[in-house]
């Protein structure tokens, strides 16, 4: 029996390797994680999503995860997209997909010192990555998205941080993170699509490839702002569909020259750059307060405002 | 003289140096019915050419004041040189192309792409054995001259002659629009816009395009092909797509509605 089944496997398993080899040959470079990601959970189809009250909330969850500005555009104040970073519309492994996280709250956050629920980190999201307001407890908006999360995370175990969760660790830099050799990986891998100013390029009406710093980007409080996890999220991902193909200096590099533009105040912004600093950016990963070409990440004179929702949308809250 | 180049230019378009230029861009013929859409490049192309004949001779001489300016028509209906046919002789005088049989659709392209890519071709980092004489004879002042003229024909209109099996093109939508998280493919909408209308310089014009043309890019860059000095990241895309997804992918495309959208920066609004 065992002599029977060996054979074919085996030859099975020379098969596989040849394809895989075959398949690899064509990736600019073969990348570790993508590996480790085999045994990464599988979120269910669009196709599973049930009819019924619970599918509709599902499906509006993704509409919203897809384009926020358009479908809760009171708590929303740039041009990203909840799917910028959590790739796949919150589905693939080692972007932050939304299983990984809906399966890991409650949980304790050192960012504000007390034990999150889902929807609270959800809150998160919308006041620092959105740089807008922050839905209220039980809005329909936030509802919607964890619906979607539940929806996606269907049949894992919760708290035991599936393989796939948050973003693949990355070893730590050969040599110190360097803001000049990032502008040059940023000139040679990334400022195609984000453009050479960093604020994205859109068509149609809609932004394609989003602005990684400036108005319409992310705000200070953001998790991206760290370098650290702009670095795993860069490397595991960037550029699109080549995820794996910088080295991990080069990652760290431009992740340290991205993070070092400006961009819209910390919403927890004291009125003082150094206080702010030292409250919540005191580690080496933030650039906040930092000089950089002459100029002070943060001073509130060059810098844009936080939470600019769009008007109109703002007056009426839900829509 | 124009009717003597214009001979020399059904001359060239026969079918057998149609068949060339369907392998020029591609290396597996035999998957795709190629030798029959060559047969009908051939015949397609002879119509073409006669409507060529016309439409040059009703466009008239060229006054010198007016020289700077019409070098991009210029180029695009009379050639660059007596060896070197008008582009209109295979990409239409309304720059539609020939999707039928792979000649792709220049009106409307971003006018830096197609500079890029003549220059590609002039270069050799793209290798055309057919595109490379043409590029190769154009100054890079005349390529960005006539790649402007193209880049600002309107598009035409949208022409879905033979309708593709729903299974196919529902297939070739759900790769498009959303991608496959099983095999962490992006979608095409992910680069190339909503609708495949095209970002900026960088990514073109995908809907309405010719479905042939795009499945044999693809095919060369799962082949292994980088195309161009940006190809890498086609090439990893195209890995992840078999070659009935690259059918599917490519019928989508060119059944979408090639309609204007204005690519833009987000700064712009």
């Amino acid at each position: 029996m065992t002599i029977r089944t060996s054979v074919p496997v085996a030859f099975a398993s020379l098969v596989a390797l040849g394809s895989l080899t075959d398949w690899t040959a064509h990736l600019p470079a073969a990348h570790a994680a993508e590996a480790n990601d085999k045994a990464a959970f599988v979120p269910p189809p669009e196709s599973a999503i049930p009819q019924g009250k619970f599918g509709d909330e599902v499906r509006l969850g993704e509409k919203i995860f897809r384009e926020p500005g358009m479908h809760a555009a009171a708590y929303v104040g740039n041009d990203l997209r909840c799917s910028n970073c959590h790739l796949d519309a919150g589905r693939l492994a080692g972007s932050a997909p939304m299983w990984g996280a809906y399966v890991s709250y409650p949980a304790y956050r050192s960012k504000n010192g007390h034990v999150n629920s889902f929807e609270e980190r959800l809150q998160g999201c919308f006041r620092f990555s959105m740089n807008g307001k922050a839905p209220p407890l039980g809005d329909p908006v936030l509802v919607a998205l964890e619906s979607y999360s539940f929806f996606l995370a269907k049949g894992l175990p919760i708290d035991e941080a599936p393989p796939g969760r948050g973003f693949p660790a990355l070893p730590k830099p050969d040599t110190k993170p360097d803001y000049n050799r990032g502008a040059q990986v940023y000139a040679d891998h990334c400022a195609a699509c984000h453009g050479g100013d960093g604020l994205g390029q859109s068509a149609d009406g809609k932004i394609v490839f989003p602005p990684l710093w400036g108005p319409r980007s992310y705000n200070w409080g953001a998790g991206m702002g760290s370098i650290k996890n702009a670095a795993e999220f860069i490397h595991a991902n960037m550029p699109l569909g080549m995820g794996g193909s910088l080295t991990p200096q080069q990652a760290w590099d431009v992740a340290t020259y991205v993070d070092s533009q400006v961009r819209p105040q910390d919403p927890r912004f004291t009125g003082n750059v150094a206080e702010t600093r030292a409250k919540f950016h005191d580690n080496p990963n933030s650039m906040y307060g930092q000089t950089i070409d002459g100029a002070v990440l943060g001073d509130p004179a060059v810098t844009p405002p936080a939470g600019t929702v769009p008007e109109a949308a703002a007056s009426e809250p839900g829509k | 003289m124009n009717t003597i180049r214009i001979i020399r230019m059904d001359t060239v378009q026969s079918p057998a140096h149609s068949r060339v230029m369907m392998q020029s861009e591609a290396t597996d013929l035999s998957a795709r019915n190629r030798p029959q859409r060559a047969v009908r490049a051939g015949r397609l192309i002879a119509v073409r050419s006669l409507l060529c004949v016309f439409a040059i001779q009703a466009a008239g001489p060229v006054r010198a004041d007016d020289k700077a300016a019409s070098l991009g028509p210029t180029i695009a209906m009379q050639g660059s040189s007596r060896d070197r046919p008008a582009c209109a002789a295979c990409h239409g005088v309304d720059g539609a192309g020939q999707p039928d049989v792979g000649i792709p659709r220049l009106a409307g392209l971003h006018a830096s792409y197609i500079a890029d890519q003549l220059g590609y071709f002039a270069s050799g980092k793209r290798r055309n054995p057919i595109m490379a004489p043409y590029a190769e004879a154009l100054t890079p002042d005349q390529r960005r001259a006539v790649a402007d003229y193209f880049a600002g024909l309107p598009i035409p209109s949208h022409v879905d002659a033979v309708p593709a099996p729903p299974a196919q093109l529902e297939r070739g939508r759900a790769l498009f629009q959303r991608g496959d998280a099983q095999t962490k493919l992006i979608a095409c909408t992910q680069c190339h816009g909503p609708n495949g209308v095209g970002v900026g310089s960088f990514t073109p014009r995908l809907a309405g395009q010719s479905g042939p043309y795009i499945s044999d890019q693809l095919h060369r860059w799962r082949d292994g092909d980088p195309r161009d000095p940006r190809g890498s990241y086609m090439q990893a895309i195209a890995a992840r797509l078999s070659p009935e997804d690259i059918e599917a992918v490519a019928t989508y495309a060119a059944s979408l509605d090639p309609k204007p959208g204005r690519s833009q920066r987000s700064a712009d609004r």
